[in-house]
């Protein structure tokens, strides 16, 4: 009788935690500073890529606009079939030589996993980088910073 | 000339351009409750203006364990991005002393985003965002032609914010509001125009690159961040964001915007690492974007609002204008210099323009060359044989406003050829000076070309009168032309019934006076001073009174021609018996509000309307009447009234004159008597009001001028500018 109600109890309680071990993510300070580009300014999707290289997430948006998402081609391929509502997770556009300070939320399932987080910009009459900072999410390289290859110079994580 | 040009120009940018900017009205009216929707919001604190940027800091950070940045927005609520100590990320409006959470951050509404986008941009991107750019240039030229139109109208600098005559309702508010909106139109466009400039790249763009030596970065000697000097010493109202040092590296730092300038702070020592000033770029773009949106000023969103609602009333009443200034313009089918017959006008109210325009007709009918225009555009006619003169005569004898300067023209330019002129004189028998005008200008017209019809003159506009000339006329020059007489008749609206309570009999009076009280219908609005017309014979013909109200009624102060078309009708009337006319409102003629005193002065029936007006002289505002008259006997008509008035205390003094008794005197030669008291009443912002005959109208207007210049070394039209000086004489 004990033991039974004791395996139930256990059997509860481990559903319970694994439930939520599944939905616990930490969040990360991030800055992005943009290179001296002159024009207007950028465009910068934050995206969780998973392990076959596919977006899994839209984690932040830097522009509210919408009107120029599609431009942002293959990213627009995977949110513009479904449109989530992406404004707890919008901020400004950066400009050429600024940097930006935001907060994304990653789910700690995909760190050390086999996901990336991928930096894509774009410029409006300018060109367009899908991956301008892409690294795989390793518990290291979530403290570190990332230099750029496009209108980003480089990019800080840091866990809070 | 030049005003045409303008006027043209004025137009031509408002046909060009109106849909867009009527897009961007309705639009921009919409748009201009969003920055009023927001800060009618309760997140500015009390004490904002006194907080210190070191308390803000501190507070949030023993509050919060991470903090991003801190963004005090043109509003004055500052919005915070922290993260807190459950661990979750939220960016909203706290208290800056206290670091309490106030409320979430507002988010532009769907709806508003909408509109913002389609007032931007009219969905169409990067070309929408260019014309609504252009557009906006546009109408800032508008503005400019417009307020140079004002300009020419009102005659000089100093008089633009004078009294506009309210010669009709859309070109009055046009006018009116058009003065009043300029200034923040003129903003709106040149701050639209630098938003769209700096979205084109046109401008140049710079951002602050701080240039920080990493290397002598140092962590001592280490303060509290509430007592570095920058932070004790700068008000957090002059900040506008705060960005947070992204780790406890000594590598990271603060970054403080402020208004003008961006600092970057070293997070231990509070050491200023880098200050950088702003290029003026930054601070117009802000600036634009303020006074372009209204953010910020819940007053200055209400005037944007306003000026922009103008702007569609300015589309509206531009084009009704237009319509109506094309409809009674003359449409020429040749040019002055193709045209072998030329008509010339000289209209006062556009009641010969039909006339003109009829005959004008037949003869292109006829297969002739045609020029129409008006006396005052007199100029050179290369092919012309004949010439047309069809005028009207304004008061005493002389030209009406678009003819008063021919006689001049007509000196100054030569024709190469002989021309042949007839003059046709329009006017009404009941006035002295019938066609006076008319035969000026055939006198003058004499000197140089050879007259082919002595001046024929129309009495109230008789159509056969006109049909006779046309025969005589075309009969000399061999012409089969034919007026038909629709094309003349314009028919009044009659809207009012008035229904006759008394009158006085004529026939017991001296002068042939009668008064006639007639009974509107309730809900018909006028005032004393407003102009009742009456048509006796439900054609063209027009008669105007001067209305007295008096007991709610109409009292119109008549004199009885035998001839006369409208004292005929008002006296053949009986009791009770209702008909239709018209009132006009002439709002220039009203008793005035308030005034420290005032002087009427009328002739013969021009008391008409100061009766009703002493009358509602509730207020008891001191009022002087000079009322001048033939005999003793004629004022019987009205003692009964001035006498009631008097008891009343609406009216302090009646000063009579009597032209036909042995003392001869007339209505000036009392006022020059009361030279100063007149002279003090004008000095003392009182008002003189003047009613009656043109004769009397010019008599009175000579002793003022002189009053004027004697004692109060002001010429008379000061005083008329500044609406001291009321006349409607006939």
């Amino acid at each position: 009788m004990k033991i039974k109600q004791l395996l139930f109890l256990s059997i509860l309680i481990l559903g319970f935690l694994s439930f939520t071990t599944v939905t616990e993510s930490t969040k990360y300070k991030c800055m992005i500073q943009m290179t001296n580009y002159t024009g207007e300014a950028a465009y910068v999707v934050v995206s969780l890529i998973n392990p076959d290289g596919a977006y899994e997430k839209t984690l932040y948006v830097q522009g509210d606009d919408e009107e120029w998402y599609h431009d942002i081609s293959d990213w627009w391929k995977f949110y513009g079939k479904k449109r989530n509502n992406l404004d707890a997770i919008t901020g400004a556009t950066i400009a050429g030589g600024t940097r930006t300070i935001s907060v994304i939320d990653i789910d700690n399932s995909k760190i050390d996993t086999g996901y990336s987080i991928r930096f894509e910009t774009a410029v409006e009459d300018q060109e367009y980088y899908t991956k301008d900072v892409q690294f795989p999410l390793t518990s290291e390289s979530i403290k570190s910073k990332q230099e750029g290859t496009g209108f980003i110079r480089y990019v800080r994580m840091m866990p809070n | 000339m030049t005003i045409s040009i303008w006027r043209y120009s004025h137009l031509t940018l408002a046909v060009s351009s109106f849909v867009f900017i009527l897009l961007a009205s309705i639009t921009g009216i919409i748009l201009a409750f969003q920055p009023i929707s927001e800060q009618i919001q309760p997140y500015k604190t009390a004490d904002f203006e006194t907080v210190s940027l070191a308390e803000t800091i501190s507070t949030l950070q023993t509050t919060y364990p991470e903090i991003i940045d801190v963004q005090i927005d043109a509003n004055d609520f500052v919005l915070a991005s922290v993260i807190t100590i459950e661990g979750e990320s939220i960016t909203a409006y706290i208290n800056p002393k206290t670091a309490e959470i106030l409320g979430d951050k507002i988010e532009t509404s769907k709806f508003f985003q909408w509109v913002t986008n389609f007032h931007r941009s009219l969905f169409l991107k990067g070309i929408g965002r260019f014309f609504v750019g252009l557009c906006s240039f546009l109408l800032f030229l508008i503005a400019i032609s417009g307020s140079v139109l004002i300009l020419k109208r009102q005659g000089s600098i100093k008089k633009v914010f004078s009294k506009i005559v309210n010669e009709n309702f859309n070109q009055y508010w046009h006018v009116v509001l058009g003065r009043l909106s300029l200034i923040p139109i003129i903003i709106i466009t040149l701050s639209g125009v630098y938003l769209s400039l700096e979205k084109f790249d046109v401008l140049p763009k710079e951002h602050i690159s701080h240039s920080i030596d990493f290397d002598e970065l140092s962590e001592t000697p280490k303060q509290q961040v509430q007592d570095f000097p920058i932070f004790k010493n700068t008000k957090l109202a002059d900040v506008k964001a705060i960005e947070f040092p992204f780790s406890e590296d000594v590598e990271d730092y603060f970054t403080i915007t402020l208004k003008d300038r961006e600092l970057v702070v070293n997070q231990f020592t509070g050491d200023v690492l880098s200050e950088k000033k702003f290029p003026l770029v930054v601070f117009l773009s802000s600036l634009s974007l303020n006074l372009h949106t209204g953010k910020g000023s819940i007053l200055w969103s209400v005037i944007l609002a306003i000026a922009t609602a103008n702007i569609l009333f300015f589309i509206y009443s531009g084009f009704a204008m237009t319509l109506k200034r094309r409809k009674s313009k003359f449409k020429n089918k040749f040019s002055k210099d193709q045209a072998k017959y030329i008509i010339l006008l000289g209209s006062e109210n556009g009641s010969t323009i039909p006339f003109a325009n009829a005959l004008h007709k037949q003869l292109i009918e006829a297969g002739e060359t045609v020029f129409i225009s008006e006396l005052n555009k007199y100029t050179t006619y290369k092919k012309a044989e004949q010439l047309v003169v069809l005028t009207a005569t304004y008061g005493q004898g002389e030209a009406p406003t678009n003819a008063n300067k021919f006689l001049k023209l007509l000196e100054d330019i030569q024709q190469e050829q002989k021309l042949t002129f007839s003059v046709v004189g329009f006017g009404s028998l009941s006035y002295p000076d019938f066609c006076q005008f008319a035969f000026d200008v055939d006198q003058e017209l004499n000197n140089q070309f050879t007259q082919l019809l002595p001046p024929f003159t129309i009495n109230d506009k008789s159509l056969e009168a006109f049909e006779q000339w046309t025969r005589l006329w075309s009969a000399k020059l061999e012409l089969q032309i034919e007026i038909p007489k629709e094309d003349l008749v314009i028919k009044p609206k009659l809207s009012n019934k008035l229904k006759v309570l008394e009158r006085t009999d004529v026939t017991k009076n001296p002068d042939s006076t009668f008064l006639i009280s007639l009974k509107p219908k309730k809900s018909l609005r006028f005032k004393s001073g407003d102009l009742l017309a009456i048509y006796p014979n439900k054609d063209y013909r027009e008669r105007l009174y001067s209305i007295g109200k008096v007991n709610g009624n109409m009292q119109l102060s008549v004199k009885y021609l035998e001839n006369g078309l409208g004292s005929n009708f008002l006296n053949n009337l009986n009791l009770q018996e209702s008909f239709k006319a018209r009132i006009i409102k002439n709002t220039a003629f009203y008793f005035p509000e308030k005034a420290s005193r005032v002087i009427l002065i009328a002739n013969g029936t021009g008391i008409g309307p100061f009766l009703g007006m002493l009358q509602q002289n509730k207020k008891q505002i001191e009022t002087h009447l000079y009322f001048g008259l033939r005999t003793e006997s004629s004022f019987d008509l009205y003692k009964e009234q001035i006498e009631t008035l008097t008891l009343e205390n609406k009216l302090k003094k009646v000063k009579l004159a009597f032209s036909q008794e042995v003392d001869k005197n007339y209505v000036q030669d009392v006022l020059f008597k009361d030279a100063q008291f007149i002279a003090e009443t004008l000095q003392n912002k009182g008002v003189i009001m003047i009613c009656g005959s043109l004769a009397m109208q010019k008599g009175v207007l000579s002793v003022l001028e002189h009053v004027c210049s004697k004692f109060n070394n002001k010429p008379l039209s000061y005083y008329q500018d500044n609406q001291q000086l009321k006349m409607d004489c006939y």
